[in-house]
């Protein structure tokens, strides 16, 4: 590992160089040291991704409602899902929103290292801020969709209450806190095998459908409810709903476990982040 | 208090011949080879190939505060693999060295320039990726596309991708030599700039190393432009440095006396 030591007599920084030892650091503090970086990538994300278009930023707009039609047709129309008295776009809207930051910030996180492969074989920056910009971005999208879901909702005359808004903030800290962790897990993985690149957006495909996200939890069979129990998305997902729609409150353990389980997660992420970062540049 | 800027102690660095990952079918092909050839058809120890290289070996310097040093040898020495070690982007495999101050290198065109990006806002991302603060960049905003060129200027609005690699290589060293780093690391690719702008940074960096006491090390293969600008050289060979000699540098000397 690449250490750095602050030397205090001419206020110059000394970088030593030598072969990574088996010791293992997490970094954290040198990575908090180039926190702007993290700006910087998100920003140029931003810029970047409708750069070219005609519809630009309406993209972001647009992606989400055409997903609501369609699966209000073949969901709600077709199929006619209960969904517990609410209208359906209403209801698909509210689970698509935080499905949506999850499967974004992992597509986009675990493609983050190798579409700037350039920039990791060319300088050295903080690695880790690459995958993190790219989940961060998934959530600016959220904003959009989160503005659409509460125009939804007081165009069908639900008024969406203080209490409804805030209990959403903890799903979404456990949303942020799995896609921070796959995302770290994944995009260094990509180095090595680009096999990641073919399998996310299939698992992804997949994952939607076993999420509870254009069908209520409630009609997943009892015998296989204890699929839904490991996916943390599926209580993120019902969690939003309960709490916009119904105005429920979090079953307090269980989304204290889940934070806590996911924690873990994300630590065992990066440390494998960091235990492979340093091969990165001969790699990729 | 030390004058040592950098110092290398026996660094080395190897590199797998054969594909650094397998994948699944390669792993398939090579397991049934063994379980249906005959053992006396895999090819012995001795005659199988190289498996590893390394790309630099034994390299051992102390560099001073304000040296310009000139990597020279041809393509495949080991020079760029020096500098990618130096600069942190890779880990060195044996040896170790150690670099007092803010490092700068100038290794591909622009690290982190994104082709559908403006050169304005590549020019912040670039400065940004190379430790540069917002302000500091807005600070020295006019100066860096100054020093850039007036072609430059003219297509600041205009998305990189649309500009030719010189012009990026333009922009690219004049952020680079903008950032307050103590060592600046310089792959070859100011040999693909004009003569004009080679001679500006010539100056510019003569300048800096005389005035600032900044560290340059680069590679250049035009032997003539190198050896005006550095105060010595180090010439590579098979992945080793096999001189190390001081040289009179026209322009650093003449930095000096302006």
């Amino acid at each position: 590992m690449i250490s750095q030591t602050e030397v205090l007599e001419n206020s110059a920084p000394t970088f030593l160089i030598r072969p990574s030892s088996g010791q293992l650091s997490l970094g954290l503090s040198e990575s908090w040291k180039s926190i702007d970086l993290l700006g910087v990538f998100l920003r140029r994300d931003i810029k970047v991704r409708y750069k070219q278009t005609v519809l630009g930023l309406g993209w972001a707009v647009l992606q989400p409602l055409l997903s609501v039609a369609a699966l209000t047709l073949v969901f709600g129309r077709v199929a006619r899902v209960p969904t517990g008295g609410a209208p359906y776009p209403l209801f698909v809207l509210c689970g698509l929103a935080p499905w949506q930051v999850f499967a974004r910030g992992i597509t986009r996180s675990s493609n983050a290292l190798v579409e700037n492969q350039y920039l990791l074989t060319s300088a050295y920056v903080p690695r880790l801020m690459l995958p993190l910009a790219a989940v961060l971005g998934a959530f600016v999208d959220f904003g959009i969709e989160f503005l659409l879901l509460i125009a939804l909702m007081l165009g069908y005359h639900i008024w969406p209450t203080p209490v409804a808004v805030l209990t959403i903030v903890p799903f979404l800290l456990l949303a942020l806190a799995v896609s921070v962790g796959v995302g770290l897990f994944l995009s260094a993985l990509n180095v090595h095998y680009r096999d990641v690149n073919y399998a996310v957006p299939f698992f992804m495909q997949l994952l939607f459908f076993v999420t509870p996200v254009a069908y209520p939890g409630n009609l997943i069979p009892a015998r296989l409810r204890w699929i839904s129990q490991l996916n943390p998305m599926a209580s993120v997902v019902e969690g939003f709903r309960g709490a916009l729609l119904h105005n429920q409150r979090p079953a307090m353990p269980g989304l204290l476990y889940s934070l806590l389980g996911t924690l873990g997660f994300v630590l065992a992420a990066l440390i494998y982040f960091r235990r492979v970062e340093r091969t990165f540049a001969d790699v990729i | 208090m030390s004058n040592i800027a950098v110092c290398a102690d026996s660094l080395g660095k190897k590199y797998p011949l054969k594909k650094g990952h397998r994948e699944l079918r390669d792993a398939l092909v090579s397991a049934s080879l063994r379980m249906f050839a005959p053992t006396s058809a895999i090819p012995m120890a001795g005659t199988a190939p190289k498996r590893e290289h390394w790309a630099l070996r034994h390299a051992s310097f102390e560099i001073r505060r304000g040296e310009v040093v000139a990597l020279l040898g041809p393509n495949g020495v080991g020079k760029t693999t020096l500098l990618r070690i130096l600069a942190r982007i890779t880990e060195p495999t044996e040896g170790c060295a150690e670099i007092r101050g803010r490092v700068a290198p100038l290794l591909e065109v622009g690290a982190g320039f994104h082709a559908q990006l403006t050169g304005t806002e590549n020019i912040y991302v670039h400065g940004a990726i190379l430790g540069m603060k917002k302000a500091e960049i807005r600070r020295k905003f006019d100066e860096i596309v100054a020093f850039a060129g007036a072609g430059v200027k003219t297509f600041l609005g205009v998305p990189i991708k649309r500009w030719s690699r010189g012009m990026c290589v333009r922009l690219a060293f004049a952020v680079a030599a903008h950032v307050d780093a103590d060592v600046l690391l310089v792959d070859e690719l100011l040999d693909v700039t004009d003569a004009e702008f080679r001679q500006q940074c010539l100056q510019r960096i003569a300048h800096s190393a005389v005035r600032e006491g900044r560290t340059v090390i680069f590679v250049s293969h035009d032997l003539a432009y190198a050896r005006q600008l550095c105060t010595r050289e180090l010439q590579f060979a098979g992945g080793q440095i096999v001189k190390d000699s001081a040289s009179a540098a026209i322009s650093t000397r003449e930095a000096a006396l302006r």
